[in-house]
């Protein structure tokens, strides 16, 4: 399948869809509903229910553009121009999808953004073989390797714990979306009391229908820091450090692998978890597929390609597509 | 049970995972109570960065592109993917144990085999078995001891303030007073010594060893003249404008180092032959001065002589330069740090050195007087000292007393350097610069460069080499460098990090002689804010 790569997204010609486009366009598949995929108002737009319904949350709907939401869940398929689509869970954050798209004897995998470790929240990756690949290499340097969900989840509590027997603020710096219910998650359940900053909290009720459990939690409030741990936005770190309340602050981030990000997120604690592959998982996934071609967009391209290269696979890093990303969503 | 590198590995992962202080202490303190004697001396020798025992001034030897030879070597990945990994990771010792994940899962080490593998490779002279005992024993342990081996090897753990850390948790472990173990370090210049006294309980017998520099006593800042109280009790001696030092000597042997604790004695060969002259042995603290027409001349022509690697008979001609002694710590098996500054002037007077002058302050009201006369002549300031006090190595004392210019200058570390433009496009000269916060750095303001452009050139070299992260213009640099800043006063603001900010701030001089650790603090920039509101 012919593909056409440029600022404004990927383009499979021969089907008339884009994929995570960055702009308004007619067809869209969306990944996952983080805004830097999920985005503008194309006129119809395929994803898995919870994608969507985020997608609107962010974007809410304008009558006059008649959009269409197509829905197409986990292991669903649908006709799409002559083309068959597959929905295949990818494990980034809650409703994240790979797309499986067969057009001509040809299978394409476009995995958006994705993690091969089990996510603490959301559906786990399946791997299905494919022709040509179309994946992401945020992390695709060997230094980057990320602890289980497990070890995240003792990590998160026992810092809180820790904190907290010391009279100190446990502080959490997570995006919106993502990495913040995974927080609140690990925290309640290990029945450490939480606050949770309202544009996190605002997806929780998404997450508790799509069958995600969280303990008891309350709402974060500005004059009441103390005793608890508090899941906020990244942006509020330097607004609490001035109240004069000991707080403390873990960064959770695949970024957090390196000490040098102790400096970069004004964190004390480095807790190196990510919504996205490492290195090993990639190559995984990668060998995973059997692909024989693969595309390699969004972060470390150039490198990443050419260890695939090294491997035997031909791999590229096609110009036009979107450079070195950042993990987090930028909002 | 015997100590092993990954329990020393955890812990110190552990210390790095918390800002406090007396965590880091109590964590340290924790784990080298567990310890044999044999063990805590190997521990506390790693973590001062000499992990071979009686090799002094002698260098391991294993530099950057010997680690990186060996770590290619261990990890299977190509150079070019070495240093792309470097580059992001920033620390070579931590690149190697990220990398090393990928391989074998490897074996406990204990702290003696650690040992015993650094010898080998302080023994071993040729570069290439050097690598090849380096890829050994990086390939059998396991990844978080790598990285820990290897920070003992470049001497960099990047927690800051190392050395005390170690004290203090030293004495926490073993139940000595931390002043107790703090002198004896002082004084031999040797924790792996110092740590088996201490669990000996013999720190008193720690004896004082020449050759390795003993910490200064500095003086807190005279922000009001009436702060000063009993005239009678101040002894007044210029201050200068020079390069703090400290003079070793012994039997023709003479070392200078500075402030920042570096051996600068080849700057000065004059220097070293005035002192080959003194008889027995001594330790001189004092300034090394640009010095003609009996007055000292500006900090950058002293400058010149640092900057030179070799000083010739021409560079001795145009900058001449001298020492001016002011006080004595130690003299032929002596050492003198309690004694009275009475009794150490007058034995330092003894030496036919070149002291400088002292007189008893009469009035309080004098201080102006003098002031300006010591800024006649060319000087700083004055420093006053109280007569009866002992030198309190290491410490920033009360008993001594600066003034210097009316609204101060702070010591800041630089944290980041924006490319400069037109003229100086090419270069780093407008800097972001921090106070020290604990252990962490903390920004209060930036500045323009007010140096020459030489030495812009220069800083541009030091901070492309010590580069974190570019955005754009703006490379975050290692807090090393230290520069010396003037400002007209201090407001809060919501602008930096520190919640303050420096008015109008310049660059008075880079001290090349200064570690960040020496910068000022937040409590001066804090202090300073609030003289402003009195």
């Amino acid at each position: 399948m012919e593909l056409q790569y440029s600022r404004e997204g990927i383009y499979v010609a021969a089907i008339d869809l884009w994929l995570d486009p960055q702009n308004s366009q007619g067809a869209a598949w969306i990944s996952h509903a983080h805004s830097d995929h999920a985005r503008h108002y194309s006129r119809t737009v395929i994803g898995t229910g919870i994608s969507l319904e985020l997608y609107r949350m962010r974007w809410p709907a304008k009558e006059e553009w008649g959009q269409e939401l197509r829905v197409l869940e986990y292991g669903e398929e649908m006709e799409w121009r002559g083309a068959r689509l597959r929905c295949i869970p990818a494990g980034h954050i809650l409703g994240a999808a790979q797309l499986l798209i067969e057009y001509g004897g040809e299978r394409l995998v476009y995995t958006g953004d994705i993690k091969k470790k089990a996510p603490l929240c959301g559906r786990e990756t399946e791997v299905v073989e494919c022709d040509h690949l179309i994946v992401e290499s945020t992390f695709g340097l060997p230094v980057y390797r990320f602890l289980t969900r497990e070890q995240a989840r003792e990590e998160i509590a026992g810092f809180a714990r820790e904190c907290l027997e010391e009279g100190a603020t446990p502080v959490f710096l997570g995006y919106p979306l993502g990495r913040g219910q995974e927080i609140v998650g690990a925290l309640t359940g290990a029945g450490i009391r939480t606050a949770v900053h309202g544009a996190i909290a605002k997806y929780i009720p998404v997450y508790e229908r799509a069958g995600v459990e969280f303990g008891d939690w309350e709402p974060y409030e500005a004059r009441d820091l103390k005793g608890k741990a508090l899941v906020v936005v990244p942006g509020m770190r330097r607004q609490l450090e001035a109240t004069g309340v000991d707080v403390r602050v873990a960064y959770v981030s695949g970024w957090a692998r390196v000490a040098n990000a102790r400096l970069r997120a004004g964190a004390e604690k480095l807790i190196a978890y990510s919504d996205h592959a490492g290195y090993d998982e990639l190559l995984e996934l990668v060998e995973g597929t059997k692909a024989r071609r693969v595309d390699v967009v969004h972060g470390y391209t150039e490198v990443f390609a050419g260890i695939l290269r090294e491997r035997g696979i031909e791999a590229e890093a096609p110009a036009g597509a979107r450079g070195r990303a950042s993990e987090e969503e930028a909002e | 049970m015997s100590a092993t590198m990954d329990g020393l590995a955890g812990v110190l992962e552990r210390v790095a995972n918390t800002s406090s202080r007396k965590r880091k202490v109590g964590l340290l303190a924790e784990w080298m109570r567990g310890l044999g004697e044999a063990d805590l001396v190997r521990a506390v020798r790693f973590l001062s960065g000499e992990p071979v025992a009686g090799a002094g001034d002698r260098k391991l030897s294993v530099g950057h592109a010997v680690v990186r030879e060996a770590a290619v070597a261990v990890t299977g990945v190509s150079v070019e993917m070495f240093r792309m990994c470097h580059r992001e990771v920033g620390d070579s010792s931590e690149t190697v144990g990220l990398l090393r994940e990928g391989g074998a899962a490897g074996v406990e080490v204990r702290l003696e085999e650690a040992e015993q593998a650094y010898l080998r490779l302080f023994q071993e002279r040729r570069t290439a078995r050097k690598v090849e005992l380096l890829v050994g024993e990086l390939g059998r342990m396991r990844p978080l001891a790598v990285k820990y081996f290897l920070k003992v090897i470049t001497g960099n753990f990047r927690v800051g303030l190392q050395k005390k850390l170690v004290e203090e948790a030293l004495a926490k472990a073993t139940g000595r007073a931390g002043e107790e173990v703090k002198g004896a370090s002082n004084r031999s210049g040797d924790l792996g010594l110092v740590a088996r006294a201490a669990r000996r309980g013999e720190l008193a017998e720690v004896e004082a060893k020449l050759f390795h520099p003993l910490e200064f006593m500095l003086a807190k800042p005279l922000d009001e003249v009436g702060d000063v109280g009993e005239a009678g009790q101040w002894l007044v001696e210029d201050k200068y404008d020079g390069i703090r030092s400290q003079v070793h000597f012994e039997q023709g042997k003479v070392r200078i180092y500075t402030r920042g604790l570096e051996d600068t004695t080849a700057a000065f060969p004059e220097l070293v032959e005035e002192f080959e002259r003194v008889g027995g042995r001594g330790v001189v603290d004092g300034e090394v001065l640009a010095w003609r027409d009996e007055r000292a001349l500006n900090f950058t022509v002293l400058q010149q002589r640092l900057a030179r690697k070799k000083v010739d008979a021409g560079v001795r001609e145009s900058v001449p330069v001298v020492f001016v002694a002011y006080d004595l710590l130690y003299r032929d098996g002596e050492l003198l740090l309690d004694r009275a500054i009475g009794e150490r002037r007058g034995r330092l007077e003894e030496m036919g050195l070149r002291v400088s002058p002292q007189r008893r302050l009469g009035a309080v009201g004098e201080i102006e007087e003098l002031f300006a006369a010591a800024r006649g002549r060319g000087n700083e300031g004055l420093l006053l000292k109280r007569e009866g006090s002992v030198y309190q190595a290491g410490k920033r004392s009360g008993d001594w007393l600066k003034v210097k210019r009316a609204y101060g200058t702070l010591d800041v570390v630089v944290t980041a350097a924006e490319q400069g433009s037109g003229r100086r496009a090419t270069m780093l000269s407008d800097y972001t610069f921090a106070v020290r916060q604990g252990e962490r750095f903390v920004n209060v303001g930036k500045a323009y460069s007010g140096l020459t452009d030489e030495e812009i050139r220069e800083l541009t070299k030091v901070f492309r080499g010590i580069a974190r992260e570019r955005y754009g213009r703006v490379t975050v640099v290692e807090p090393r460098v230290v520069l010396e800043v003037a400002f007209d006063g201090v407001q809060k603001s919501p602008r930096h990090k520190s919640g303050y900010a420096l008015r109008f701030p310049r660059i008075v001089r880079w001290r090349r002689d200064k570690s960040a650790e020496e910068a000022d603090g937040i409590e001066r920039v804090e202090e300073l804010y609030a003289r402003s509101l009195a």
